[in-house]
């Protein structure tokens, strides 16, 4: 058995371990996470979203930023973030082919857009664990296609500045509503 | 300097329809991937009815093609004639459905499908590529 001596060395046991004869984990009153919110607030998910959908979406975007002159990578997925349509645009950067499915993903899994995770992380440090949750993507340009409510997809797109991904992003999901 | 053909997103909807085409003819429900000649995922469409899985596969079958430059079938024969160690090779997944996109002697691309059998796979990434002419 190990033994701490320090004051320092029993705080940090404490921290660490989670028994019940332990207390809890004191609350940081300065942390805003530590509210408890009395209903879940989400977007239910619906039908998986189909390739007529996903084109329609797709192309609604892919028409805005060819009109805007800016080469985008444009991805579709499923509720699940698999994905169901792709096109990268003639000159649109490498990176970009990962990252709109990325946000793709990101936004369909969290049922979000991406830009929360982007404004949340710039708050501070008390919402930086949000860069250790599986598959997030703090960067905007990945929102939810929505029909009748439901979630049935997502569409991400990057290529150009944050702002001008999800002008594209949005155009594409709107085209479904 | 030396020039060379490059597939434009134009060229990639003329291949994917062609392809996606030939696979309603049959009442196939597949996914069709188009990549560059570098493995860099250029279009992609998952039919109503084909899984996620499909979508993973077309695209490691485009890019077994469009990187080493020849029909993914090569590969799986190559093993299936004894050669195992094929099997370790990075990036190759050497499944019947992935086929090169041949223009002017170079290979600019892959075409990488994935649903039904392996032989009709490659028959709808047959029918996309000939659409380019």
């Amino acid at each position: 058995m190990l033994r701490f001596s320090s004051f320092a060395g029993s705080l940090s046991a404490v921290m660490l371990m989670t028994s019940t004869a332990l207390a809890q984990v004191p609350p940081d009153p300065a942390n805003p996470n530590e509210a408890v919110p009395e209903k879940a607030t989400y977007v239910p998910y619906g039908p998986t979203i189909k390739l007529d959908q996903a084109k329609k979406a797709a192309d609604a975007a892919l028409a805005e930023s060819t009109k805007r002159g800016w080469p985008m990578c444009i991805a579709v997925v499923d509720p699940s973030g698999d994905l169901v349509y792709f096109v990268k645009m003639d000159d649109c950067q490498y990176a970009s082919i990962s990252i709109a499915q990325h946000k793709a993903r990101a936004s369909a899994k969290y049922r979000r857009p991406t830009v929360v995770f982007e404004r949340l992380l710039g708050r501070g440090p008390f919402f930086s664990y949000l860069a250790t949750l599986d598959d997030v993507i703090a960067s905007r340009g990945g929102n939810p296609i929505v029909v009748d409510g439901k979630i049935i997809g997502a569409i991400g797109v990057s290529g150009g500045t944050g702002s001008q991904d999800d002008l594209i992003s949005q155009a594409g999901a709107a085209s479904m509503k | 300097m030396k020039t060379r053909p490059m597939l434009t997103l134009d060229d990639c909807r003329r291949i994917s329809a062609a392809a996606e085409a030939e696979a309603k003819k049959n009442n196939w429900n597949v996914c069709i991937a188009i990549l560059d000649d570098g493995g860099h995922l250029l279009h992609l469409a998952r039919m109503d009815g084909a899984s996620p899985a499909n979508a993973r596969i077309a695209v490691e079958k485009g890019r077994t093609a469009a990187e080493s430059r020849r029909s993914s079938l090569v590969w799986e024969e190559r093993i299936k004639a004894g050669r195992n160690s094929m099997l370790g090779m990075p990036g190759i997944t050497p499944v019947q459905g992935g086929l090169p996109i041949i223009v002017e002697g170079i290979c600019v691309g892959g075409v990488g499908v994935s649903g039904v059998q392996s032989h009709e796979d490659e028959q709808i990434a047959a029918a996309g590529i000939k659409a380019l002419g």
